[in-house]
């Protein structure tokens, strides 16, 4: 029996959608057979950032108003073989699935599959209630700025209410050279307000841009730093013990500088 | 006879798993396309008289000649998220965005872009064709045969003349659109 892990944020544009499809593609290549859900019906993304919209036929409304088998709509990743999404509708809006339809297929999923990854919409609405309606756990995404932690305060609040309690943080977009200016917040003030365990620190990194565009996950190119972050958050929710280095990204940074000393040799 | 084509590829062949992207039996397999979805506009049904000859095309599927003044004009583009659904034949003056779904029991004919997705002969007519300006779709759909577009895709490989896409040989395929030498069909 997997586990369902619903990634969230109330904020938008936090990086969501990138974590799942990170996190997801991550997971998939340790050997884990994983399924991404996309829940945000109306504005799904999930299926371009994995370069798989052009295989859709079928979605997730699809499958909860039983037009289709469950089989059916699941498209298999290009790259990797335990990797699967499963897309939202397009054409439709949130109130397309309910609550129950969404536990029922958590349940359906997680009787197949290692890790079943939820890609929240943003807001606390329909969807997000969807969306965390049959997770066994949640993570919360939030980027270093006021706005973004307020936010996610408030989904944690909701999470707890909801009975998903303990939700991890995954801190992205942090850019050292802010923090270290004292223009950013940095990672003690956040979990000072947020109070939940950390999973990982994402940095900002231009490269996520660049494989968004292309539909190819960061943590698949090993010179991402995000990547690289990416790849030991799907460690550590597979349990590994991974320390978080005092700044993810300034490992990253280190790694870049180690391999520009490697090329001169 | 050998016929004039331009250029013809099948759109799967670069293939993923085939099941899901081509099905022999059409309209059995996607009901759900002729549901009402919230946000599209089912033309079909405002027009009493026009929905009366479309209910027997959805009872009687297959090669049903679908009479040419059961067309609609369209003059937008579509965008993301918005759709068309239509018994009879679709001309769009403006583009179909990625994200967008014409779906027809005729033809479609789009002029300007076709980058999201059109399904002719929705109610299983093989013969219905899709041409475009552009034609770098998403996917295309004829009666039961689903296609999509190859991965990597750049965008020098659309061809800067019309092309239509019909089914040929049990396949689709794209063919530059000539008015004299291969005749489009009306059906
Ligand atoms: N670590 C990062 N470095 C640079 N850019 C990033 C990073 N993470 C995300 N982005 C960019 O931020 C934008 C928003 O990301 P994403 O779509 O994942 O957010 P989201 O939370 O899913 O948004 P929405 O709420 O709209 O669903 C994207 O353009 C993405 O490329
Ligand atoms: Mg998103």
């Amino acid at each position: 029996m997997g586990e369902v892990i619903v990634i969230t944020s109330g904020k938008g544009g936090v990086g969501k959608t990138t974590t799942v499809a990170n996190i997801g593609t991550g997971l998939a290549k340790e050997g884990y057979s994983v399924v991404l859900v996309d829940t945000d019906i109306g504005l799904r993304n999930l299926d371009v950032v994995l370069g798989l919209e052009n295989r859709i036929v079928y979605d997730i409304v699809d499958v909860a108003n039983g037009h289709c088998r469950l089989k059916q709509a699941l498209i298999r990743d290009k790259r990797l073989e335990s990797l699967y999404l499963l897309p939202a509708a397009q054409t439709k809006d949130k109130t397309a699935v309910t609550e129950e339809q969404m536990k029922e297929l958590c349940q359906k999923l997680k009787e197949d599959f290692d890790y079943v990854i939820i890609d929240c919409p943003a807001g606390i609405e329909q969807g997000f209630k969807n969306a965390i309606a049959g997770a066994d756990r949640a993570v919360v995404v939030t980027t270093p700025e006021v706005a973004a932690v307020r936010d996610a305060d408030r989904v944690i609040g909701l999470l707890e209410a909801a009975g998903l309690n303990e939700p991890d943080l995954i801190i992205n977009r942090l850019r050292p050279d802010m923090v270290k200016q004292g223009n950013m917040m940095d990672i003690d003030d956040i979990i000072d307000i947020l109070a939940v365990d950390l999973l990982g620190v994402v940095p900002e990194d231009e490269m996520i841009v660049i494989s968004t565009n292309k539909g190819e996950p960061a943590v698949l190119d090993s010179r991402s730093n995000a990547g690289e972050a990416y790849r030991n958050i799907a460690k550590r929710i597979t349990g590994e013990d991974i320390p978080i280095m005092l700044l993810e990204a300034n490992e990253g940074i280190m790694a870049l500088f180690k391999r520009l000393i490697g090329r001169k040799k | 006879m050998k016929r004039d084509i331009d250029r013809i590829h099948m759109l799967m062949q670069l293939t993923p798993p085939s099941e899901i992207l081509r099905h022999d039996k059409p309209p059995e397999i996607y009901p759900h396309l002729y549901n009402k979805g919230s946000q599209s506009k089912d033309f079909g049904k405002k027009d009493p008289q026009k929905a009366d000859k479309a209910s027997h095309i959805n009872d009687d599927i297959g090669e049903v000649e679908i009479p040419s003044d059961m067309t609609i004009l369209i003059q937008r583009t579509l965008r993301s998220g918005q759709s068309i659904r239509y018994p009879g034949h679709v001309v769009i003056l403006g583009d179909v965005n990625p994200g967008a779904e014409v779906v027809a029991g005729g033809n479609i004919l789009v002029f300007g872009t076709l980058r999201g997705i059109a399904h002719a002969g929705a109610h299983g007519n093989t013969k219905a064709i899709v041409a475009a300006f552009k034609l770098n779709p998403t996917q295309v759909r004829i009666a039961g045969y689903i296609t999509r577009a190859p991965d990597n895709a750049e965008d020098d490989c659309v061809f800067q003349h019309p092309e239509v896409a019909r089914v040929y040989d049990g396949k689709v395929v794209i063919e530059k659109l000539s008015m004299g030498g291969n005749k489009v069909s009306t059906q």
